[in-house]
């Protein structure tokens, strides 16, 4: 009984503890603040492939005209 | 006791009673809530737990259905518009979803899930299957996904879908984004003009050709299908995606006009040559059985749909927001066929049919049933919950939403070509907006049969096809004595015209030609700059 009673008392406080993030926008915050200026961060410095250099061989594949069809 | 009544029922929405003046709930700038609305007490349980609660669950159900969380982690570790776009998202409900209650917040939402859910499927087949996260490593997936893009209708592939996914290479990576955080799509548009591409062609191509500058795109199919809709603008995105593609790449074309049996014909043989194109790379042939059994599915929601549109239409009883409407509609009448735009209809039939028979008012306090008309900005989708919230700007139907008016006939294969071409002719941005003076004065009859009495005209600064009749539409908007406020953007680019400046031309319409006073106040003048 008292087993049950605990895991209720804490499926309740898990319950107001999501609802106090969910009221005070607290997953927006954390989201805004935190998240994106990291990923960010990481995004920017990451090493990318300079597309620029890669030749653009138009002859490379056939047509793909299929005048008979 | 008002203030018990208030917890209980939420704030009534105008001034005059009261106000539940929604925009004090914002931080300045960010956008973010100082806290979320208070909708009383059954609406606000309702969002947390059906809407905010659900949708996070959901969202990682979502991601372990269609792929797994490995999968996800590297795909959110390796490109930007997965990580600074779409974890967010709630967001992007909150924003389209303010202010709404009962009814009207039910279905709206479900159509958000909806969305969400056929994101995260996109999402995950195109992780699945790329070779960028896999140090070039082709597997099964790969060999069994194909990329279009974003402008080619999903359907094109039914024949295939027991077998293949197809995936569009832009609709996430580009379009989605711009809804659900505005920020993502400035460094593509800036990618493409660091090579030299000039900044006034449309900022669709330029943002979508951004994306291959910056290596950002999964690379995730053997082949790729690129098409030339919605104007000549995407023959250049194409030019450049096959220079960085550097694959077997089948160009389908349209002619710039349509209502023709020639270019009808024209059409119908070029499918046919595409998929002569998918045969030979795959070497499994077209299942047209498949295709039918497809089709079959897609018209039930078209059906539907219309459905939706005779509620919208004849009654003050439809739950769906404008936002809601719009993004939907586009959404799965351009991906094609999927299992949760059904589970939704089933969800939201019987919420508008219980509006119906209850005669609900489900916008209670519109003043002006409006048609929304040309392409709307992709960063400010949810201006018409403000605008609703505000003044009172009920947005009942908007361009986007009326391009597939049809369903696509299965008795024979000739006949199913033939309305597929048409299908496909008349995509996004090109039925009306470009395709030609009589089709985009549309609008006089759609008023009419929407019982519209007010118009907000986008005015896409950047795209030339509508700006070649900006003159046209003033000389009838006089004529007709129809009020209507031109609305200028620049598609996703939030950096040229600004929410702000947005949100202040409607204000100035309202006060100085229509003389009337905002609903709410407090959301007049608001600095969300910042925000997603």
């Amino acid at each position: 009984m008292k087993k049950i009673a605990k895991l209720l008392g804490m499926g309740v406080g898990a319950y107001a503890v999501l609802f106090a993030v969910f009221f005070f926008d607290l997953d927006g915050k954390f989201l805004f603040y935190v998240f994106e200026p990291f990923v960010k961060k990481h995004y920017d410095n990451m090493e990318r492939k300079d597309m620029t250099q890669m030749p653009y061989d138009m002859n490379k594949y056939p047509d793909y005209k299929y005048d008979e069809v | 006791m008002s203030m018990i009544k208030d917890f209980w029922y939420g704030k009534p929405h105008t001034a005059e009673e009261g106000g539940r003046r929604l925009g004090n709930n914002y931080e300045p700038k960010t956008g973010l809530y100082k806290h979320r609305e208070w909708r009383g007490v059954k609406d606000t349980f309702y969002y947390f737990n059906n809407i905010w609660l659900y949708n996070y669950i959901n969202l990682v159900m979502d991601v372990m259905k269609f792929g797994g969380l490995l999968s996800f982690v590297q795909g959110l570790w390796r490109y930007r518009w997965i990580g600074q776009t779409y974890v967010p998202v709630l967001h992007w409900f909150d924003r389209g979803l303010e202010g709404m209650r009962g009814e009207t917040l039910r279905a709206s939402a479900w159509h958000y899930r909806a969305m969400v859910s056929a994101s995260v499927y996109q999402i995950q087949t195109m992780f699945n299957a790329d070779t960028k996260i896999r140090g070039g490593k082709k597997n099964d997936d790969y060999y069994h996904t194909f990329a279009m893009k974003e402008t080619t209708w999903g359907g094109l592939f039914y024949g295939w879908s027991d077998k293949f996914k197809a995936v569009s290479m832009e609709m996430i990576p580009y379009f989605v984004t711009c809804h659900v955080n505005s920020h993502t799509v400035h460094n593509y548009i800036d990618a493409v003009q660091s090579i030299g591409l000039p900044g006034d062609p449309c900022p669709m191509c330029q943002a979508e050709s951004g994306l291959f500058v910056l290596d950002d795109l999964p690379d995730y199919s053997p082949l790729v299908i690129t098409c030339n809709e919605a104007c000549d603008g995407s023959i250049a995105t194409a030019i450049l995606q096959d220079w960085f593609i550097d694959k077997p790449l089948y160009a389908l074309q349209m002619p710039m006009q349509f209502d023709n049996d020639l270019a009808n014909a024209f059409v119908a043989k070029d499918i046919e040559k595409c998929w002569k194109f998918i045969e030979e790379q795959t070497g499994v042939p077209m299942n047209f059985d498949l295709m039918c059994e497809c089709i079959e599915r897609q018209n039930e929601i078209q059906k539907f749909e219309w459905e939706k549109w005779e509620v919208a239409a004849k009654t003050n009883n439809y739950p769906i927001n404008g936002v809601a409407q719009a993004l939907y509609r586009i959404y799965s009448s351009q991906f094609g066929d999927l299992p949760i735009w059904h589970e939704t209809d089933a969800k939201v039939r019987p919420i508008m049919e219980k509006c119906v028979s209850k005669n609900i008012n489900t916008f209670p306090n519109t003043r002006h049933r409006v048609i929304a008309w040309s392409c709307a900005p992709l960063y400010y989708s949810n201006w018409c919950t403000w605008a609703y919230n505000c003044w009172g700007l009920n947005v009942i139907m908007n361009m986007d939403s009326l391009m597939f008016d049809m369903t696509i006939r299965t008795d024979s294969y000739e006949n199913c070509l033939e309305d597929c071409a048409t299908y496909h002719m008349w995509a996004p941005m090109r039925r009306m907006a470009v395709g030609g003076m009589h089709h985009i004065f549309e609008l006089w009859d759609y008023m009419e049969r929407f019982n519209c009495d007010f118009v907000m005209m986008y005015d896409q600064l950047q795209c030339k096809g509508m700006q070649g009749v900006h003159g046209l539409f003033e000389d009838e908007f006089r004529d007709r004595n129809i009020p209507a406020i031109w609305m200028p953007h620049a598609l996703p680019d939030s950096r040229t015209v600004s929410r702000a400046e947005i949100r202040r031309i409607v204000n100035d319409y309202m006060t100085t030609v229509m003389h009337e006073e905002p609903l709410d106040p407090s959301l007049l003048e608001l600095d969300d700059d910042m925000t997603w």
